[in-house]
């Protein structure tokens, strides 16, 4: 072949590689490509191309042409020292054997003297920036001489594929990046993604946003993106202000109730970004949201159970406490511990030990309450009662507990509990009940004794059964005042006017009663009234009180006797009365009782006289 | 009404009762059982006096436990037992108070009737022996 025709071949070549290198992405192609041109060009009809395998150490049979498919793309072969690749790549140039059988400068690899390769020319590609990326091997299997020209045209050739094969690999990376990227976005379905160009409408629809809020992107490109906000956020404006935020701040936050397909309702949280080109040029909005409704519902009756919880122990007049099981630290205390422990309830929080709490016990019940707390934290519901000495006022106290265990979901104790109330009070007044009770038993079991005595000393004498009836009676009626003033106490007044009212009417001239307000005791309530009653009838049978024309006077005053002891002094004062002393100074029982039992049992002194013109009486009782 | 042949005849019993009826009943049971009834008294203060008196020793005591104004016959229960005179409880109430060496003693559950009344003082003193006279 004459020269110029070579040389327009090669050229021919390079232009047409040139072309293929620039509509084609496909870098295998265009390696294969590249061999086949280069073994035609060189007449060889083989030519491969390897390509370096960093990692590995190794070299691959990337392309190739006039080798066995079984070796291309698929034979692979140390980086040896010694290798002719090595060598030249090494060397930066073209390397040329003319005989591989008279070589000395490097080995030539096993599978290439098999397949009776002779001659062979390495020619090193590198990238942009230097770095290796193979070798174009051109063989022959008969020993020739590769001219200079050759040799320039696989320089050539190999520094325009440098270039190619690096824009190819860029590409390659870029796609795949690319392609990572868009398999993100579109897997994040949990995430409503979506682009909206520079006037909110809807561009691109991703499929998180279709999963979120259920329209497809043919049914929502080119909507406004504020179909997906709220009727009353549209009208409010938030939809513009969102997109008014986000193009004069860069970003603007989204975390609001949106409207799906279907009419139902979704909570966002996320946000509105302004996309800008590199000149700063509006591209649109570029809008990304999860989609926290669960969450929030979720949220939304924790808070709603915590808000019932709160109203319900702040609102109780029991105390109510929580206590981690682990630490025994307090973790909830509500308002009625101020109450009824008298101290800051946030004081005692802060330091929540159960020892702080133990310190306010009553030393004789602590070790007691202690236990008891040990013993829920074991998993036991207790009911316990222990005193607390109040530091706001140093007061002893008398709390009731109801403790119990809070389990977790494996059964463990997780928290222990309790409920206090103040029961001082309610201890107090069944304190005073019993009392009562047993006063009760005693004086009614008394009452029973005196009114046997009565009747066994009455009944024997003349008209004796209503004489009794009578003493019963008026027994009956100091027992009314009694429980009618309620405090366990009569008055004078009250006794001396109902003793005188079951007999005659309570009226001056004929009756006067006057006193001050004293009260008697039950003890001398019982006594007292029998003598008014005695006093009384003798009256209605002989005195003042018989007829017409007798007057009584009843007054009485508080005093003090020889001894200071403060004492009642009442006198019984008849008169006008036309006395019949055969009947009247006998020593009745109605005398003995007068005279007698006021002072045995209440140490009263007592002057009974027959005046002229009726009886006079002077009790003086003293008080207790 | 007195029996002067009985158990009881001539021996010395002190009565303590507050309440002026009963202790008045009493003392008439006791003198119908022949007994030399000392007192009765209402409280405390004229019991120990009565306990007191020299050369007159007791045969024995019915105590009311509750003497009012908060006043209880343990004083006298107590110089009793010092005396080796024994004794027996009349109470009205239900619940017994009294310390162990108390609580050993008769008692008479009120409101008392003669027959009680007597019966348990004659078993007071069954185990005792009676002075002589």
């Amino acid at each position: 072949m004459p020269d110029l025709d070579r040389m327009v071949k090669r050229q021919q070549v390079l232009a047409d590689f040139g072309e293929l290198a620039l509509c084609s992405l496909d870098l295998d192609r265009i390696l294969a490509e590249a061999c086949r041109l280069v073994g035609d060009a060189l007449g060889t009809g083989r030519a491969k191309l390897l390509e370096i395998l960093h990692a590995e150490g190794q070299l691959l049979v990337r392309a190739g042409v006039g080798w066995d498919p079984g070796i291309v793309g698929r034979l692979r072969m140390p980086m040896e020292e010694h290798s002719s690749e090595t060598f030249a790549i090494a060397a930066g140039e073209p390397v040329i054997s003319r005989d591989i059988g008279k070589e000395d400068r490097f080995d030539v690899p096993p599978f290439m003297r098999e397949a009776g390769v002779v001659a062979l020319v390495n020619v090193p590609i590198f990238l942009p920036g230097g770095r290796a990326f193979g070798l174009l091997q051109v063989d022959d299997t008969r020993p020739r001489d590769f001219g200079e020209d050759e040799i320039q045209f696989l320089r050539t050739y190999a520094n325009i594929l440098g270039p190619v094969i690096d824009r190819l690999l860029l590409a390659r990376t870029l796609q795949s990046t690319e392609e990572r990227f868009r398999l993100m976005v579109e897997s994040a379905l949990d995430y409503a993604i979506f682009l909206a160009d520079p006037q909110d409408r809807i561009t691109d629809w991703l499929p998180g946003a279709q999963a979120v809020f259920g329209w497809t992107a043919e049914e929502v490109g080119g909507q406004p993106a504020a179909i997906t906000f709220t009727p009353e956020d549209r009208a409010s404006g938030q939809d513009r202000w969102e997109t008014e935020t986000a193009r004069k701040e860069g970003v603007a936050p989204n975390i609001r109730w949106h409207i799906r397909k279907d009419g139902s309702r979704v909570f966002i949280e996320g946000s509105t970004r302004a996309l800008r080109d590199p000149d700063g040029t509006l591209m649109g909005f570029l809008k990304i949201g999860q989609d926290v409704t669960a969450r929030r519902d979720g949220e939304e009756r924790l808070r709603e159970s915590e808000e019932r919880f709160r109203q319900f122990s702040e609102a109780s007049s029991d105390l109510i406490w929580v206590r981690n099981a682990g630490s025994m630290e307090l973790e909830y205390l509500s308002p009625a511990f101020e109450t009824i422990y008298g101290g800051s309830r946030e004081a005692v929080l802060k330091g929540g030990t159960v020892q702080r709490w133990a310190e306010l016990v009553h030393p004789e019940d602590r070790e007691r309450a202690l236990s008891m707390i040990y013993r829920v934290r074991a998993g036991e519901r207790v009911m316990n009662a222990f005193r607390i000495i109040r530091p706001s006022d140093g007061e002893t106290r008398w709390i009731e507990n109801t403790d119990f265990p809070l389990f977790d979901n494996k059964g463990r104790v997780q928290r222990i509990a309790g409920l206090a109330k103040d029961v001082t009070e309610a201890r107090m007044s069944s304190a005073r009940l019993q009392v009562l009770v047993e006063e009760l038993q005693h004086r009614s079991r008394n009452l029973i004794g005196v009114i046997t005595s009565v009747a066994s000393r009455t009944l024997g004498e003349e008209g004796g059964a209503a004489d009794f009836q009578a003493r019963l009676q008026a027994l009956s009626r100091a027992q009314g005042l009694l429980s009618q003033f309620g405090s366990d106490t009569a008055e004078v007044g009250a006794l001396v006017r109902g003793e005188l009212e079951a007999h005659t009417e309570v009226r001056p001239p004929k009756v006067a009663v006057s006193g001050p307000r004293v009260l008697l005791t039950a003890r001398q309530v019982q006594n007292f009234s029998l003598a008014l009653h005695e006093l009384t009838t003798n009256a209605v049978k002989y005195g003042a009180l018989r007829d017409e024309a007798g007057q009584l006077s009843v007054t009485w005053a508080v005093d003090w006797d020889e001894k200071g002891q403060r004492r009642l002094t009442l006198d019984w004062i008849e008169s006008g009365v036309d006395l019949q002393p055969d009947r009247i100074t006998r020593r009745g029982y109605g005398r003995q009782l007068i005279e007698k039992a006021l002072a045995y049992a209440l140490r009263a002194r007592t002057e009974f006289v027959l005046g002229e013109d009726g009886v006079r009486c002077r009790i003086q009782l003293p008080l207790e | 009404m007195s029996n002067a042949a009985g158990p009881l005849a001539g021996r010395r019993i002190l009565v303590v009762e507050d309440e002026y009826f009963i202790a008045e009943a009493m003392e008439e049971w006791l003198i119908g059982a022949g007994v030399e009834v000392v007192g009765p008294v209402p409280g405390v203060e004229q019991a120990l006096r009565l306990i007191g008196e020299p050369g007159k020793v007791l045969d024995g005591a019915v105590l009311d436990v509750n003497l009012g104004r908060g006043e209880t016959a343990y004083a006298i229960a107590d110089r009793l037992n010092e005396r080796g005179v024994p004794y027996l409880f009349a109470t009205g109430d239900v619940r017994i108070t009294d310390a162990p060496e108390h609580r050993r003693r008769l008692r008479l559950e009120k409101p008392l009737t003669r027959q009680q009344l007597i019966r348990q003082v004659e078993r007071l003193l069954a185990g005792s022996p009676g002075h002589s006279d």
